[in-house]
């Protein structure tokens, strides 16, 4: 009996412990995107208060209502939607016939074309910043939505074929054989058949598109140069700048922001790792 | 109005880029069904290069060498069609081309003139020389030279940087792979709120990267980061701790490397995390059962039985966290990029960029690109070589 309650207080003591692990190193984690929180309701005469309470005395919108009122923000959302939603569109469709190509068909270059494919995901990212830029100064794109679409429209390509061609793979042969013996043609079994079935991991594609382009930065800041094109990004980082900082602003801004994708990603988030796991598993 | 305008514009490049992908599907159909007509040759390669051109021009573009490029393209499509593939593999051809050619513009290209501008010498004094006659001077491996002898920024040398380089790679991927087994073994208990715990413990991977590292950035801050304030309370409670110098440290200026590594680990743990979990999760608990009934300690079980089976998910996800890595210039950038940044947290990758747009050298910044890539290559293949032959072994 007292072997047995000294086991239980053992375990007892244990799953407390792990507990009390795990939530100190939640709170570690989440801190930062509170205090943006607690920040964003600071009225403007205490901002750079050395105050850590989460809600701060005198709370307001105030900042949130400038931040609309005063800056672009608006706008910048809208460049970011309309850059973002153009080339998800334009990668997702070129990646999916590309990727039933590759989970359908025998042909010469195939393995070839799957390890370019791969090994184009080892080229430094910022390496191909520069010849972008000089290509989109030379074709007179500059400070354009054009610009910035080309630019990132197939940034996310391989991967997206990637996670595509797996999700292809698993879905039966027998399917588009059966349409093909009633009559339909081998692109019509991909258009009838395959792309309606694979809806999930077409949206993965394009939810993967849409936040790398949503969040990028580094083209954004050497493409666009006039407040009014600027991506959100860009407008954060200058709200943020080094001598005046609008820390109010800057957090309102972030958090605007961040909610909707924090929900999204966590939404979605089971998928887009196992398409993470996937594309590098099987390779 | 405007939202009108941007919408139209936005929606007339997409027009225009699916017409361009139904002329290119048009143009290899007719190569498949009539390759080996006498005629075809005629027109593969002298109607379809002047039609190209046409439709070029018509779009406002003028193209100074693009008709013998693409005379030069119809004459490998041509011959690729006639002696390769010879009318067969239709439609995986025609499927793939959008995307073949959409990457081999804007990621083969742009790959290759990388190259050719590192041997020609482009930089802010002959930016407008190129933009108007599109010629530089060819200075053959000078850049190469330049890149070994000169620094990239203002003082630091290409060998401090690859060594920063390498330190930040490491400490970083240690961390990270540390930090998330140790997550995902307390979070693999069957314990209550897993998915509370799961959830809170992403958070830093699924905010978007911009915010999460602005705002740490802030919480580095000397005076109104949070970092500080604590530092300075605790250096005002415990006095003896005061006397060990403990206090408000200056993050940003004096160690902006380990500010950055810092926010980077912050960031990168969750991600290991999720996939050791979901490596951890598809053990089954007979392993362990058995190993009990054995008598096997708790550090004996982790060493012999999880670490062996984790490690075909592990792998790959340390492989792709070494070149994430290597390859970070977000954090770094965002961190030490504005006006008067330090160049003390600088990796190579960091310094390429802000060589080319701090400093508008930019046949340098391509001669420089290319050396990293060629590093980062080298490593790859090694450590894949080995990779395969530890798979042998087994």
């Amino acid at each position: 009996m007292s072997q047995q309650d000294a086991i239980r207080r053992r375990k007892r003591i244990k799953y407390f412990l792990i507990h009390a692990v795990l939530l100190a190193t939640a709170a570690l984690f989440v801190y930062p995107l509170l205090r943006i929180f607690s920040v964003s309701l600071r009225p403007g005469d205490k901002l750079f208060s050395t105050d850590l309470s989460l809600i701060p005395a005198g709370a307001t919108f105030i900042a949130y209502a400038s931040l609309l009122r005063d800056t672009m923000f608006l706008r910048w959302l809208w460049n970011s939607l309309l850059i973002t939603l153009a080339t998800s569109f334009i990668g997702v469709s070129l990646a999916s016939t590309a990727a039933y190509a590759f989970s359908r068909f025998r042909f010469p270059g195939k393995k070839a074309g799957l390890i370019l494919l791969l090994s184009s995901q080892m080229i430094p990212a910022g390496m191909l910043i520069l010849p972008l830029f000089l290509m989109i100064m030379k074709l007179k794109l500059m400070n354009t939505y054009l610009g910035m679409i080309i630019a990132y429209s197939v940034s996310s390509l391989p991967f997206s074929i990637w996670i595509l061609k797996g999700y292809y793979d698993t879905i039966p042969r027998s399917l588009e054989e059966a349409a093909l013996v009633d009559g339909t043609s081998q692109v019509g079994a991909f258009w009838r058949i395959i792309l309606p079935l694979s809806t999930p991991a077409l949206s993965i594609a394009f939810l993967f598109n849409f936040t790398t382009a949503w969040n990028e930065y580094l083209v954004a800041r050497v493409v666009l140069f006039s407040a009014k094109q600027y991506t959100w990004t860009l407008g954060l980082f200058e709200l943020q700048g080094q001598y005046i900082t609008q820390w109010g602003m800057f957090a309102a801004g972030s958090m605007l922001v961040t909610i909707p994708v924090l929900c999204v990603f966590l939404y979605s988030s089971k998928w887009l790792i196992s398409g993470l796991t996937l594309g590098s598993v099987k390779g | 109005m405007e939202i009108i305008r941007s919408i139209l514009e936005v929606t007339g490049f997409i027009v225009l880029i699916a017409a361009g992908v139904a002329a290119l599907v048009g143009y290899l159909y007719t190569h498949f069904k009539y390759y080996d007509r006498g005629w075809f040759a005629w027109v593969a390669l002298g109607v379809y290069p002047l039609l190209a051109l046409a439709a070029l021009g018509a779009a406002g573009l003028h193209p100074h060498s693009a008709l013998r490029s693409l005379f030069f393209a119809s004459v490998i499509i041509y011959a690729f069609f006639r002696y390769v593939v010879k009318g067969r593999h239709t439609v995986p051809y025609l499927l793939l081309a959008p995307a073949f050619v959409g990457l081999a513009l804007l990621l083969v290209y742009p790959f290759v003139f990388e190259v050719y501008l590192s041997f020609h010498d482009l930089k802010l004094t002959t930016i407008m020389m190129w933009k108007n006659t599109g010629s530089i001077p060819f200075v053959w491996f000078e850049q190469y030279v330049k890149v070994f002898t000169t620094s990239p920024l203002s003082e630091v040398s290409f060998w401090a940087l690859l060594g920063r380089t390498l330190l930040w790679t490491f400490s970083n991927v240690f961390f990270h792979v540390a930090g998330g087994f140790a997550l995902a073994l307390l979070l693999n208990n069957a314990i209550r709120f897993k998915g509370f715990y799961r959830t809170l413990l992403v958070i830093p991977w699924a905010m978007p990267q911009v915010v999460a590292v602005l705002a740490m950035r802030g919480e580095f801050h000397s005076q109104n980061g949070f970092v500080n304030i604590v530092l300075t309370k605790l250096a005002a409670a415990f006095p003896f701790l005061a006397s060990l110098g403990v206090g408000p440290v200056q993050w940003l200026s004096d160690y902006p490397l380990l500010t950055c590594t810092i926010i980077n680990v912050w960031l990168g743990i969750p991600f290991m995390m999720v996939v050791i979990l979901g490596g951890l999760q598809s053990i089954s608990s007979s392993y362990y059962d058995a190993a009990d009934i054995d008598g096997a300690s708790y550090f004996q079980k982790l060493r012999f039985i999880t670490l062996p089976l984790i490690k075909p998910v592990l792998m790959p996800a340390v492989t792709l966290g070494t070149v994430w890595t290597f390859n970070n210039i977000n954090v770094i950038y965002l961190v030490t990029g504005q006006a008067g940044g330090t160049e003390q947290a600088d990796i190579l990758v960091s310094a390429l960029y802000k060589a080319a747009f701090t400093y508008n050298r930019y046949s340098y910044s391509a001669a420089f690109a290319i050396v990293v890539f060629a590093l980062l290559f080298f490593i790859s293949v090694t450590y894949l070589h080995g990779f395969d032959a530890a798979k042998e072994e087994r």
